[in-house]
């Protein structure tokens, strides 16, 4: 017990003991269930789990068959461009505007977080209301200026810009914040400096913010990323992937087949797999590149 | 200090394990000797206004009951996950509540309840037996109904009116469906005629197996999709493309919310509907939805109680108690389940509760109950068949939208929707 505790008691060895819990949680829920639908993937296996037939690539030669899976992989594709550019460089600049600390700016940043607080059931129900084609606020309110009447959730091509506008509009709080913190941490020195240079505020911005929040900006970048490819709540609560599959993301799609009545968790795992080989290739691409740059 | 630490870290190290860990008690509860003090969980989705008095009434019977038996429920929007992953890890409820259609998915986990009617006092012949088969898989019954869901049509009285129509008259074919939807709508006040949504599957399979009858029905032993050349259907997806394309039709998901709003003029839906419409004070009418080409039918969805396999011998006729309970009349000359009909609106599923006062004077009740008791009730497919939510949840939509939308004529959708429902009906053929 003595030899134990002497081992352990080492600084470097008792960081292993701090993070053990959180390791131990990640691999239980996590890593586990990683490998198991790895492992489903290969397997034809009803929602309950009872029977579980071999059937090797089957699942992902149908998945690349199912024009419901490649429609959703396309529609999770426009999403991603549309709401991590925005997301990422509209809050950036957003951040620049309220970094200083005056009553104003405190405010101004409690009101973008409040979206992020909220439950998206809540703001999926609140914005189907709000933009419901015939007693929608907006809707009504649109029409009544002249117009016109637009169907923001039941029009093909236009609903997955809604969608990507909710989902900007809900999560672009947390981002902003973030940003913020790393404005405030660049010294002022610098600004000052840059000042005494001639130069303006949006060179300064350009030339010393944008640079000195590097890592900042990777982090939200990844993150808002594999986010946005695993894009789900929202949808499920605002469209439930209509009209007509056009925000049926891959996420949606494969919750339909791994609990609808009619399951296959194998053919979701299936799904699944493809879509965390996506998820970990764009990934790594961009933690290389920004390995690169530092 | 350095040992206090290391037990602290120990003791958070075991802590989480701990957490992790599966057995709550089940194993005790499996074990008790009998009925009387046994607790029960029970499951359900139940997550609306009808939630909080499913709530109400089982406190009720947990003060009243004589043998000390407490029912435990647990209501959740994420009920099919909760239970898939429930069963997949050898757990469960005592007893839960769901649609009939759950025996093909959860049969392997779900008890005969055949010997309901002999361990309680509840009599087999007051079930009204249509009800009774679509809760039966052959000689075994895995559900006691609960509720009965059918739907019906909902119009508009004061737009009737507006448009010269007698608003004590509802279309009676659908024909008059079409003609009058035109008439009823104003699109200079945002009214359309008729209220069918493309995305409510349901809705749309009420209706079109009254145009073409079921789209999986048994052909001597094995099942058959009946989409392509069906020319009920054709006529339907026609009629819901010209309403559309017209103006008569929204192209709207949520249609309740407008006929709440006033802004339908006739609409299809289950009993929840009138929860809306009375809330927003709309003067309605209620009524059966209009039959057509494929004769009478009274197509309906049975909610059930059953009772699983992670249930032991106690817990099952500690449930038998409640559901016992459920359907007996009390001193009053009430019973829960016509409490439940009367406040919900949902018909019965009883000849005793049928002929009560209370419910024949009830004029949404007396409505829902007058369909011809020898009209089929199956519900878009044979009941027998297992795979109806994979017909309602996959090829119903793709047929709906793909015309709504345009994405491809009548014909080419029924194709499409054939082609989905055989592959689909292949499964259950093998």
């Amino acid at each position: 017990m003595e030899r134990v505790r002497k081992y352990w008691n080492k600084p470097s060895r008792s960081a292993y003991v701090f993070v053990a819990p959180s390791i131990i949680l990640l691999i239980l829920f996590s890593v586990i269930p990683l490998i198991m639908a790895f492992g489903l993937s290969f397997f034809d296996v009803p929602i309950t789990m009872n029977t579980a037939k071999f059937i090797g690539w089957d699942n992902f030669v149908e998945a690349f068959h199912d024009s419901r899976f490649l429609n959703s992989l396309k529609v999770t594709a426009i999403f991603t461009g549309l709401e991590v550019p925005i997301q990422v460089l509209g809050s950036l600049i957003v951040a620049a505007l309220i970094s200083k600390n005056n009553k104003r700016n405190k405010f101004l940043r409690a009101v973008y977080f409040l979206p992020v607080i909220c439950s998206a059931t809540v703001i999926g129900i609140m914005w189907r209301m709000i933009l419901h084609s015939n007693i929608g606020f907006i809707t009504a309110a649109m029409q009544s200026m002249g117009l016109g009447k637009i169907n923001f959730m039941n029009t093909p091509g236009l609903t997955i810009y809604v969608v990507s506008f909710i989902s900007i509009w809900r999560s672009f709080g947390i981002s902003a914040i973030i940003y913020v913190t790393a404005i405030q941490q660049v010294s002022p020195s610098l600004f000052e400096a840059a000042e005494m240079d001639g130069a303006g505020k949006i060179r300064q911005f350009i030339h010393i913010t944008v640079p000195s929040i590097r890592p900042t900006f990777w982090y939200i970048l990844m993150t808002r990323f594999a986010g946005a490819l695993q894009i789900f709540d929202i949808i499920y609560v605002t469209t439930n992937g209509g009209p007509n599959y056009t925000t049926e993301s891959t996420v949606s799609y494969i919750y339909s087949r791994a609990f609808s009545s009619n399951s296959s968790m194998g053919y979701a795992s299936a799904m699944s797999v493809v879509l965390f080989i996506i998820i970990m290739f764009i990934t790594v691409l961009m933690y290389h590149r920004m390995n690169k740059e530092e | 200090m350095k040992r206090i630490t290391a037990v602290g870290l120990s003791v958070i190290l075991a802590a989480s394990l701990a957490a992790c860990g599966g057995s709550d008690g089940k194993e005790d509860t499996k074990e008790s000797g009998k009925a009387k003090g046994t607790t029960i969980t029970f499951w359900n989705s139940f997550t609306g206004a009808d939630g909080d008095m499913l709530v109400e009434m089982v406190d009720k019977f947990n003060k009243e009951n004589k043998d000390g038996i407490t029912v435990d429920m647990d209501i959740s929007a994420d009920f099919d996950s909760q239970l898939s992953t429930a069963f997949a890890a050898g757990e469960g409820p005592t007893m839960m509540l769901s649609s009939s259609a759950y025996r093909f998915t959860y049969g392997d986990y779900l008890q005969d309840v055949s010997d309901v009617f002999d361990k309680t006092d509840l009599d087999k012949a007051d079930f009204i037996q249509s009800y009774l088969d679509y809760c039966s898989d052959g000689d075994s019954l895995y559900f006691v109904p609960f509720q009965i869901v059918g739907y019906y049509m909902y119009w508009n009285k004061d737009l009737f009116e507006a448009a010269g129509l007698d608003p004590d008259t509802p279309p009676a074919t659908w024909n008059e469906w079409q003609e009058w939807a035109g008439k009823l709508t104003d699109e200079s006040k945002n009214v359309y005629g008729s209220g069918i949504s493309y995305d409510y599957a349901y809705q749309i399979a009420h209706i079109m197996q009254r145009f073409g009858g079921l789209a999986v029905t048994d052909d001597n032993g094995k099942w058959k999709a009946n989409f392509a050349g069906n020319a009920g259907y054709e006529k339907f997806l026609n009629m819901y493309k010209a309403m559309a394309d017209k103006g008569d039709n929204p192209v709207e998901a949520d249609t309740d919310s407008m006929a709440s709003a006033g802004q339908i003029g006739m609409t299809a839906g289950g009993p929840w509907v009138t929860a809306g419409l009375d809330t927003a004070g709309v003067n309605y009418g209620i009524g059966l939805i209009p039959q057509g080409d494929a004769g009478d039918m009274n197509s309906v969805e049975v909610i059930g109680f059953a009772i699983t396999t992670a249930a032991s011998d106690e817990e099952k006729e500690a449930a038998y108690k409640f559901i016992e309970w459920w359907n007996t009349e009390n001193d009053d000359g009430s019973s829960p389940a016509l409490e439940w009909s009367l406040t919900n609106g949902f018909p019965a599923y009883t000849y005793s509760v049928q002929d009560k006062d209370e419910y024949k004077e009830n004029e949404k009740l007396s409505v829902m109950s007058s369909a011809d008791p020898e009209a089929p009730t199956d519900f878009i497919t044979d009941s027998n068949f297992p795979g109806i939510n994979a017909v309602l949840t996959d090829v119903i939509p793709e047929m709906i939208n793909a015309v709504a939308f345009g994405n491809a004529s009548v014909d080419a959708a029924l194709e499409k929707a054939q082609s989905s429902a055989d592959k689909i009906v292949e499964d259950y053929n093998k």
